[in-house]
């Protein structure tokens, strides 16, 4: 499996599909958003599908005031960016209510069905707020998008969610459901009544259905039914588009990347993930641990290298594993670190106390190096249980201030596509 | 109103994913069980994390019946099918049927197709629980912490006794939600704990929460808690270290300790972040008109007992004054929109 291993670049080129999942908080929409970007800069016609952009990122990306449908960004402002002609890119906010309207709209066999379904209060509820619906919907724009032609690649920030792959799981669970026993005998009372087996599952289930109608106080039935009824008709072309939709999401063309971030509580979520990933027999494109604390001789790509000394003598630990060792003086201890730097800062100006100052720079470096042998830590575990599954690894320093613009997305940008980049490494 | 947060029965703990919010519920279940009180600390999603930053060692899962981690610490996981269960149970006796058809595949995706009952009959756990009293008339648990779903979930969650109250016009259901939602609503007993961070988008939803907790639900908020602040890393005589740093000789090494470019660097990282969780905690306290509970962040995260040990005293230090008395002067107590 590891051999086709595709390194961040290489999916965002030969992909259809990408799908970032993650617990919430962990930046999947600016993770999500970065990759389109890449996809526009190799000139393909990119659209990025979000679920609930922060503001000021909404607005960076031009769907500030969003529809249901794909708005392309400016030309002018990709251009700045180093977007080439032949690339494009589209960002839409997915709308839930519209989408599932819009599939029942579809597939209702006549005017009047579609009515009662629309109507129908468990519908509604259904079509909400509900959990499982945003999975639902999210799954059937991917679907509706893959089927464009104008389209190259479509990327896919899935809803947060407890169950963070209830977005594959949705279609499978709506035909098991529809397929289901319990929705037949609802549909066919008398076809069932004549089979001994159902017979016996629908006296109890009908009793506890019963018993909760009189404690909730709720025709509960009698909504199911009609709501089931009404979606009879339209079921089989349901069905047919569940099952193409897991299809294409499973298959060659998709990849799916997980985002994790290094605190403790998150990478833990991450972890118990992958495993419902592997169990689900999806394939894994990569992990993005995001926000990580990197040892500054790696934190600057770009610069030149400041470290001093990285690492020490030869054999000595990964710097971003194990940071330069570091002494901090305790308070008013002579220390020899700490006077020398307190002479340079006393060379350099005046008007304060230069050992405190020299004190205060070596615990700030102490305080870094604690964070970043933490992330490095948490994120061992992930790593390894990535490359086992032939899946890439990238770092994503933490940025001083927040992510909410095309300038913050070319940052990720940076990080996740930079070949052979620090923050790869794949170990 | 109560001034400790360990005063109250219940506490909610929500916010934004990521914020800490599992810490923070720990955090408050150790330190009132520290104090010799009888605590119960529940969470509610589908994998239990409370048990692994709780203790070192957390052993099986402890499941809906819940398990005793540390003297007087009572933990469990609420499924809203084992609750339902034992409330149908409980209404109608037929517990043997009642399993058996809740654990039939068909009856639920109908189930997980029926809106607010899940939200409902969690809460109304909590109630229950809230209610047990020993044989000598005590409170079972003198307090219960219940690490609530992420914001967007967690409204939801808490506003549900109201709706199905208002949808529902008789019967036994009704007569419960109307129990539950008088618990929640009960400035005495409920409080609902904000965990929000220093940056732009937990501070806005943070926000959000609270002015829906006071316009539409009616449940005390009297103070948020403003998660893994970074410290002012600088003496106040040199708030520009890190640029002093920087632009000492390229090149200048110091014995045993890092390049003065590289303390730099982190020195630049720890000033940034500071000053960033500094405006939105401020941010915070000025549009939620509350106090703020800041929680350093830890250098190791949050990985064990020993962890919550070191944040409980901060958590349960009295609200921060100096953040609320950010809001222009004039104003009545910052608290008063809560009740």
């Amino acid at each position: 499996m590891s051999s086709t291993r595709l390194d961040p670049a290489a999916l965002v080129r030969t992909r259809r599909i990408l799908v970032c999942v993650g617990t919430g908080g962990v930046g999947k929409t600016t993770l999500a958003a970065s990759f389109a970007l890449e996809g526009a800069r190799a000139g393909r016609r990119t659209a990025v599908l979000t679920i609930d952009p922060a503001r000021r990122l909404a607005d960076a990306l031009g769907v500030g005031a969003l529809g249901n449908e794909p708005i392309e960004i400016p030309r002018e402002r990709l251009a700045a960016l180093g977007v080439p002609p032949a690339g494009r890119l589209f960002a839409l906010m997915l709308d839930m209510k519209r989408t599932f309207d819009d599939l029942v709209t579809r597939f209702a066999d006549s005017e009047e069905s579609r009515r009662r379904i629309l109507d129908n209060r468990i519908y509604q509820h259904v079509s909400d707020a509900l959990a499982g619906s945003a999975e639902y919907s999210a799954m059937e724009k991917v679907y509706e998008l893959s089927e464009r032609e104008d389209l190259d690649l479509i990327v896919v920030d899935t809803p947060p969610s407890q169950h963070a792959l209830d977005f594959l799981d949705a279609p499978r669970r709506l035909v098991e459901f529809l397929d289901s026993r319990l929705v037949q005998m609802l549909l066919h009372p008398a076809f069932a009544a004549g089979r001994f087996g159902v017979r016996l599952f629908q006296k109890s289930t009908e009793r506890v259905l019963r018993v909760i109608e009189r404690v909730s106080g709720i025709a509960f039935l009698e909504d199911v039914s009609e709501f089931l009824l009404a979606f009879e008709g339209m079921s089989a072309g349901f069905r047919e588009r569940a099952h193409r939709v897991q299809e294409r999401l499973t298959g060659p063309q998709a990849g799916f990347v997980l985002a994790a971030s290094p605190a403790a509580e998150s990478a833990r979520h991450a972890l118990g993930l992958l495993g419902r990933l592997d169990a689900a027999g999806v394939p894994l494109a990569g992990v993005v641990v995001n926000r990580v604390h990197l040892w500054p001789a790696r934190a600057h790509p770009a610069g030149p290298e400041r470290a001093g000394r990285r690492g020490g003598e030869a054999g000595a630990p990964d710097p971003e594993v194990d940071p330069t060792p570091i002494r901090v003086p305790d308070e008013g201890r002579d220390d020899e670190a700490c006077r020398a730097l307190a002479t340079l800062l006393a060379r350099s100006g005046a008007g304060f106390d230069a050992e405190a100052a020299a004190r205060a720079a070596l615990a700030a470096g102490d305080v870094y190096a604690a964070w970043a042998r933490a992330d490095a830590e948490t994120t061992a575990e992930l790593a390894a249980r990535a490359a086992r599954a032939g899946g890439f690894v990238r770092r994503i320093p933490e940025l001083s201030g927040d992510v909410h613009d095309l300038e913050g997305l070319a940052h990720v940008a940076r990080w996740l596509f930079a070949p052979g980049s620090a923050g790869g490494a794949e170990r | 109103m109560a001034d400790s947060i360990l005063d109250r029965r219940l506490v909610i703990v929500t916010g934004k994913g990521g914020t800490g919010k599992t810490t923070v519920a720990a955090t408050l279940g150790l330190a009132a069980a520290a104090q010799g009180r009888r605590v119960l600390l529940a969470e509610m999603g589908p994998d239990e994390h409370l048990p692994g930053i709780l203790v070192r060692r957390p052993g099986p899962p402890v499941g809906y019946e819940g398990r005793e981690l540390a003297p007087g610490l009572h933990v469990l996981r609420i499924d809203p099918y084992e609750a339902l269960a034992e409330y149908l149970g409980l209404q109608i006796g037929l517990r043997g049927i009642v399993r058996r058809v809740l654990r039939n595949p068909a009856f639920r995706q109908l189930m997980e197709a029926s809106p607010g009952w899940r939200e409902l009959i969690t809460l109304g756990k909590v109630w229950h629980v809230e209610q047990l009293r020993d044989e000598r008339g005590r409170e079972r648990f003198e307090l219960i912490v219940v690490d609530a779903p992420a914001t967007g979930h967690g409204l939801t969650f808490l506003d549900v006794p109201r709706v199905v109250g208002s949808a529902v016009r008789a019967g036994p259901l009704r007569r419960h939600a109307g129990w539950v939602e008088a618990m929640v609503r009960d400035p005495e007993r409920t409080l609902l704990l904000p965990v929000s961070l220093a940056e732009e988008l937990p501070a806005r939803e943070t926000a959000e929460l609270v002015t829906r907790l006071r316009e539409q639900i009616g449940v005390a908020v009297d103070r948020v808690v403003v998660n893994a602040v970074t410290p002012p890393p600088f003496p106040p005589d040199v708030p520009d270290l890190d640029e002093r740093l920087a632009a000492l000789p390229a090149g200048a090494t110091l014995p045993g300790a890092p390049a003065p470019a590289v303390l730099a660097a982190c020195a630049a990282h720890l000033r940034a972040r500071h000053e960033l969780n500094r405006r939105w905690t401020v941010e915070i306290a000025r549009t939620t008109g509350l106090p703020i509970v800041p929680l350093p962040r830890r250098p190791r995260g949050v990985r064990g007992p020993e962890d919550l040990e070191a944040l409980a005293g901060a958590l349960l230090a009295p609200p921060d004054g100096c953040a609320a008395s950010a809001a222009p002067p004039g104003r009545g107590s910052p608290r008063e929109p809560a009740t």
